[in-house]
């Protein structure tokens, strides 16, 4: 199964945080995801980072594909394949 | 390996994050661009159709590619890049002549300055806490 790693947007209008997540890439549009890997948080000054390094490396090994928001995320985090 | 978690700064002003690494600069400030977009669409999404507002969340709020979206709609990968710019543009347009976004982060900014000052309690807060007052009202 092609899965992706992608941005989502979470928060209350004008309060965007957004969470990392592994969705499966057929269908991009439906709202599930298969898991959480971490989130990003541009409301906090400065803003908050966190990923599980752990679950990420385990899925970009899997063949996860970050979209290109997230591979720069991944590259602030310094998490590497 | 165990499980580590990354608690970064990635400053809102590039001038903050500039004696760090200049190539993470770079990727902090595309990152920016999503959080941009996001702000220009909760305030001037509404002034979009809905075919613009569709394709525009798709590719801010699910991170979609431009590619992943093509397919979707069925139409062009460069039909929904210039969508996508013209949007931004059009908003950018509005915040350009209302000023919504600058105004709210600044009023943010103050209230939250103001709150910080009042759990002080002191002669010296309270007369710091006026001056914000009266910095938000000029703004309004």
């Amino acid at each position: 199964m092609a899965v992706k790693m992608r941005l989502r947007r979470m928060g209350q209008k004008k309060a965007p945080f957004y969470r990392i997540v592994v969705a499966d890439s057929r269908s991009p549009r439906d709202g599930r995801f298969i898991e959480e890997v971490g989130y990003y948080d541009p409301t906090k000054d400065p803003s908050v980072i966190k990923i599980n390094e752990e679950l990420a490396k385990k899925w970009l090994a899997t063949g996860a594909q970050p979209t290109e928001t997230v591979a720069k995320l991944l590259k602030i985090a310094g998490i590497e394949k | 390996m165990l499980l580590k978690k990354f608690l970064l700064a990635c400053v809102k002003k590039k001038h903050l994050t500039a004696h760090l690494f200049s190539c993470m600069i770079a990727k902090v400030n595309e990152m920016e661009k999503i959080v941009r977009q996001t702000l220009l669409y909760d305030f001037y999404g509404e002034l979009l159709n809905s075919h613009q507002r569709k394709l525009y969340e798709d590719a801010v709020f699910g991170d979609l590619s431009l590619s992943e979206i093509a397919e979707e709609e069925g139409i062009s990968r460069q039909g929904v890049h210039d969508l996508i710019r013209r949007c931004d543009r059009l908003m950018e347009d509005y915040e350009e002549k209302l000023h919504l976004i600058h105004k709210f982060s600044e009023t943010k900014k103050q209230v939250e300055r103001i709150r910080r000052l009042a759990l002080q309690r002191d002669e010296e807060s309270w007369s710091e806490i006026v001056k914000a007052c009266d910095g938000i009202l000029e703004t309004l």
